[in-house]
């Protein structure tokens, strides 16, 4: 083989990952996601959960709270560090920071659902299982090892007033949460009643097959190294993200000073987007000679229905049920979660999927190819030393899902990687030192590793 | 007036920073704006998320941003006082 050869299957697999992600994948898990992310940062009150965190919360309240404020709060890097610094300086103490440090990462809704959708829902279940399980535990070792620190410290300061502010979150928004929840669940669940199609019709054209056999011909689909190739629907879709894109930018970067004409065009696209690729679509090749119909034969599935209820209730609450400035925060976040993930996402996936054409299988099935203390390890060191963006890390491991990984030391690496990065563990030595630091990160390196081992040796 | 934004320098701190000068001088009101954007001076002050306005050392919101319309409220009243 050439080196020109080489370089344009390099660019095949990699354009091919990129491809079969936005087709496939981003839509129905990713955008009803970010639409949750944001809600979650707009409109959940912060001292809803932060009542539970202060200074005189039982433990039992106290580090279950911040679990689940990890979840609920952490949407945003600009708001874990401030939060972990001031539960533990102020709030609950040590082990409930740590637990909302290490929990927030590793479950936020859009690293699941992505999860979920792109590597299994046994990964994905795990992920959140393990995650609030250890986090407590290692919260748990951690204000037991520094009992006496923490004594002299809550000695030292006096109690958080921020703490003691309470709010709750309204029950429209409980119900809104739901119907968003319902969105993601509707077009990601793999279940007979959703994919099911109840009815088709074909749209007649010889176009559909041609084109279908031109992209196999681009992006030629490779089930050996888990490459999907792109439909005909798919290209439709990327189509609409492109334009979504780009009215999203001219409707929504603004939207914190109120609607535009783009705003109500973005979000109709989106819409529109959720809409078609809740179809079913296949491009018929058949043949004219024996009079089989030619075309793209279209489903109309359980989940398209589901979805279509779904969103009108989602526009209906906004429009009549919240305040105009309640949506434009919503908005605001969603978008800035967007422009924040989505460019380096984008980048990751394309590097992701060259990387499965470069790395040997047998490198990958020698390392981490059965489930071992050390490959466990493997992975875990993995994560900590390789810093990827938000969400990243879940290209990276379906990578190497395909390439051998067993699915104990992928859950490890999972893990690992969102939780320890050089520069996480840079800023949590600003907040505690350094000390306490290093027992963190040795913590989480064995309860990460632990994870994985029980967990392949759980699916076995 | 003293006027102070906490936060790291995320996009919602710029925004709160942007309405707080625009409450402001819709008022003609005179402050002297700082970013705190160390851990050590926001912890300084009764609050647990940022991003948070502190106008003469008073905790105004912390966590979320809040209107323009309530922000010059505070402006005013704290110009009264």
């Amino acid at each position: 083989m050439n080196a020109l050869e080489y370089v344009t299957i390099l660019l095949q697999t990699g354009l091919s990952s990129l491809t079969a992600y936005l087709a496939a994948h981003v839509l129905l898990c990713l955008l009803p996601a970010f639409f949750i992310a944001g809600a979650l940062s707009a409109l959940v009150p912060k001292e809803a959960i932060t009542k539970y965190l202060g200074r005189d919360a039982p433990k039992w309240i106290s580090y279950p709270a911040s679990a689940l404020g990890g979840f609920v709060l952490a949407v945003c890097s600009c708001t874990i560090m401030p939060l972990f610094a001031s539960i533990h300086r102020k709030g609950a103490g040590l082990g409930p920071a740590i637990t909302f440090l290490f929990v927030g990462p590793a479950v936020n809704i859009l690293a699941i659902s992505f999860t979920g959708v792109q590597i299994g829902m046994d990964i994905a279940l795990a992920r959140i299982v393990l995650s609030i399980v250890f986090g407590i535990g290692i919260g748990l070792l951690m204000a037991w090892f520094f009992r006496q620190d923490d004594e002299a410290h809550n000695a030292a300061t006096n109690g958080g007033g921020a703490f003691a502010r309470e709010d709750k979150v309204p029950g429209r928004t409980w119900v809104f949460f739901a119907l968003l929840l319902g969105v993601l669940i509707a077009g990601t669940l793999q279940v007979g009643v959703l994919t099911r199609s109840y009815a088709t019709f074909t749209l007649p054209g010889s176009w559909a097959g041609s084109f279908q056999a031109w992209l196999d011909s681009v992006v030629p689909p490779n089930p050996a190294l888990g490459i999907e190739g792109v439909s005909v629907h798919g290209v439709l879709l990327i189509g609409l993200l492109i334009l979504i894109a780009v009215t999203a930018w001219l409707g929504l970067n603004k939207v914190d000073e109120g609607f535009n004409g783009w705003t109500y065009v973005a979000l109709g696209l989106v819409t529109l987007t959720l809409v078609v690729a809740s179809f079913k679509v296949v491009a018929i090749a058949g043949s004219p000679s024996i009079g089989s119909r030619q075309g793209l034969s279209v489903g109309v599935t359980g989940k398209l229905i589901a979805e279509i209820t779904l969103i009108a209730a989602v526009w209906w609450m906004a429009a009549r049920r919240f305040e105009a400035y309640d949506i434009q925060e919503w908005l605001w976040e969603m978008w800035r979660f967007v422009k924040q993930i989505i460019p380096l996402l984008v980048v990751g996936v394309f590097l992701a999927g060259m990387a499965r054409a470069l790395i040997p299988a047998t490198w990958i099935e020698t390392l981490a190819g059965r489930n071992t203390v050390w490959a466990n390890l493997a992975g875990v060191l993995f994560g900590v030393f390789m810093y990827f963006p938000t969400l990243v890390e879940v290209p990276i491991a379906q990578t190497f899902l395909s390439l051998g990984m067993h699915r104990g030391p992928l859950l490890a690496y999972l893990l690992a990687d969102p939780e320890l990065s050089v520069q996480s563990i840079l800023i949590t030595n600003s907040v505690i030192g350094r000390k306490k630091t290093a027992v963190y990160v040795v913590l989480v390196t064995i309860f990460s590793t632990l994870s994985g081992l029980i967990f392949g040796w759980f699916i076995r | 007036m003293e006027i102070k934004i906490l936060g790291g320098g995320c996009a919602k701190c710029e925004r709160l920073e942007r309405l707080v000068r625009e409450a402001a001088s819709e008022l003609g009101v005179e402050a002297a704006f700082t970013k705190v954007k160390d851990m050590d001076g926001i912890m300084a002050y009764d609050v647990m998320s940022t991003p948070a306005l502190v106008i003469n050392e008073e905790v105004k919101s912390s966590g979320h941003i809040p209107r323009k319309e309530e922000i010059a409220e505070w402006i005013q009243a704290a110009q009264g006082t």
